[in-house]
């Protein structure tokens, strides 16, 4: 069957099976492979994405439930020269070891700092309680987030 | 060259429409005319989020998936007089976030928070949840506490059963094939009322929850307690209400409850078993001690 996708602001339509999984067309059909598998059952956070304003786990979303709805991932933030305040701050704090959790680390922070701008050290931990580091490096993630939170406030949004 | 027959309903089109394996009704109407039409039995999916990891875990086959998310009903909070219905495919993530949850439900309020992840919540829903009939399903003790039933439907017809009676064993129901939840009624009452939510577990997300208790204490003018319901999650076959503790409080003024009392039945009416969440033994003694903190929490309110 037929879908149709807002991938990052372009519409893009994909032929699919019923139980292809919308990680597979990002990856596979949409070659957007900065959205990364890591358990395939929603408990690691690697896949997340934002689907109509929810985070979501990409490996547990049917490709026909995601017909019609609009996808962020982690390649549709930075702008055309300049990168997205949270991925740059990202770099900044050191909060990237082996990188592999990073694209769902910085989804989900993303959709935290969408909905509320000054979080607090408590908000930041729930928001990301769904993606694991196996780097085991979360105090710099949270800063990373924290750094963030204050990029944004103070105007970098300007460029995204 | 075969000619296809025009009356085939589900020919695969674009966009926006059911595929051969894939239904996805947009209406209850349209739901029960999917399963009027056809025979065939269905893999019925809500968020998936328990569904799927089984599925991607031992890829059998599925022929036809029918999926609920586009249902429109079944996504509607209603809020009458003397009570609330919750549609099934509401989410965990809206349920913890409506203020008028918290303010009627604060018990489901709180045990939606502590679902999974925000990846979790923002997918699974309440019909999920107690379709899936885990023991360990976090909003079964705060349904039964606050006396929830459950309507059910299906082509035949429709019926209620109290979420009490609903559940059989780990992951078995009173279900027939062919029903669906549709929504959960929950009675209002005008009484004061009083709960509480624990969820114990190795970590605080994403975890199946080792022991869980959800309490509620209703309270009459007097300030006598004038219904209790005390229910565990995760330590007998079924979500469990504790019946005779119940009645240990009722009737009672809060200063006069004796707390270990009751904490004690509790502790010795659950059957826990020893799994990888925890043993028997370590099940009866936390069932006491959360079940001392939560009455007293709620009592010295």
């Amino acid at each position: 069957m037929k879908i149709t996708l807002t991938v990052n602001g372009k519409k893009r339509e994909v032929e699919v099976k019923p139980h292809t999984r919308l990680l597979d067309v990002l990856r596979e059909d949409l070659g957007l492979t900065g959205t990364k598998e890591g358990c395939g059952k929603g408990e690691c956070g690697a896949c997340t994405v934002i689907m109509d304003n929810k985070v979501v786990a990409s490996c547990l979303v049917l490709a026909p439930q995601a017909d019609g709805s609009e996808i962020q991932t982690v390649e549709g933030l930075a702008g055309k020269d300049k990168l997205h305040p949270i991925q740059q701050s990202f770099i900044e704090t050191g909060a990237v070891q082996c990188g592999f959790c990073i694209p769902g680390m910085i989804m989900s922070s993303k959709k935290l700092l969408d909905e509320k701008i000054n979080l607090s050290e408590e908000e930041i931990k729930r928001g990301l309680s769904g993606n694991i580091c196996r780097c085991t490096g979360y105090v710099k993630i949270i800063d990373a987030v924290k750094e963030a939170s204050h990029k944004m406030q103070s105007g970098g949004e300007e460029n995204v | 060259m075969k000619k296809q027959s025009k009356d085939v309903k589900n020919r695969q089109k674009t966009s926006g429409e059911d595929s051969s394996s894939y239904f996805r009704p947009k209406s209850k109407e349209g739901l029960l005319q999917i399963l009027r039409d056809y025979e065939e039995d269905f893999t019925i999916i809500a968020g998936g989020t328990d569904l799927l990891v089984e599925h991607y875990q031992n890829l059998y086959k599925i022929d036809r998936w029918l999926d609920l998310n586009w249902v429109s009903e079944f996504k509607e909070i209603k809020i009458y007089d003397d009570k609330v219905e919750i549609g099934s495919m509401v989410t965990h993530e809206r349920l913890y976030k409506l203020d008028k949850i918290k303010e009627l439900y604060p018990v489901i309020q709180q045990a939606a928070a502590d679902v999974g992840s925000p990846q979790i919540r923002s997918r699974g829903t309440i019909g999920g949840n107690i379709v899936t009939s885990s023991p360990a399903g976090d909003l079964l003790p705060p349904l039964l506490v606050y006396d929830a039933k459950l309507k059910l439907i299906s082509k035949e017809g429709e019926r209620v059963v109290d979420a009490n009676e609903f559940f059989t064993g780990p992951k078995r129901n009173v279900m027939e094939n062919g029903e669906i939840v549709e929504k959960i009624i929950l009675p209002l009452r005008d009484e004061k009322y009083k709960g509480a939510w624990v969820k114990v577990g190795k970590r605080k997300a994403l975890v199946i929850s080792s022991i869980s208790l959800a309490l509620n204490l209703v309270f009459d003018e007097d300030e006598k307690i004038k219904e209790s319901r005390i229910c565990i999650g995760s330590a007998a076959p079924v979500p469990l209400r504790i019946e005779s503790a119940e009645e240990k409080l009722f009737d009672k003024k809060a200063s006069k409850v004796k707390i270990d009392e009751v904490a004690q039945i509790v502790a010795d009416e659950i059957s826990p078993i020893d799994d990888i969440r925890g043993t028997a033994k370590y099940r009866r003694q936390v069932a006491f001690n959360i079940t001392k903190s939560a009455l007293s929490e709620v009592i010295n309110q």
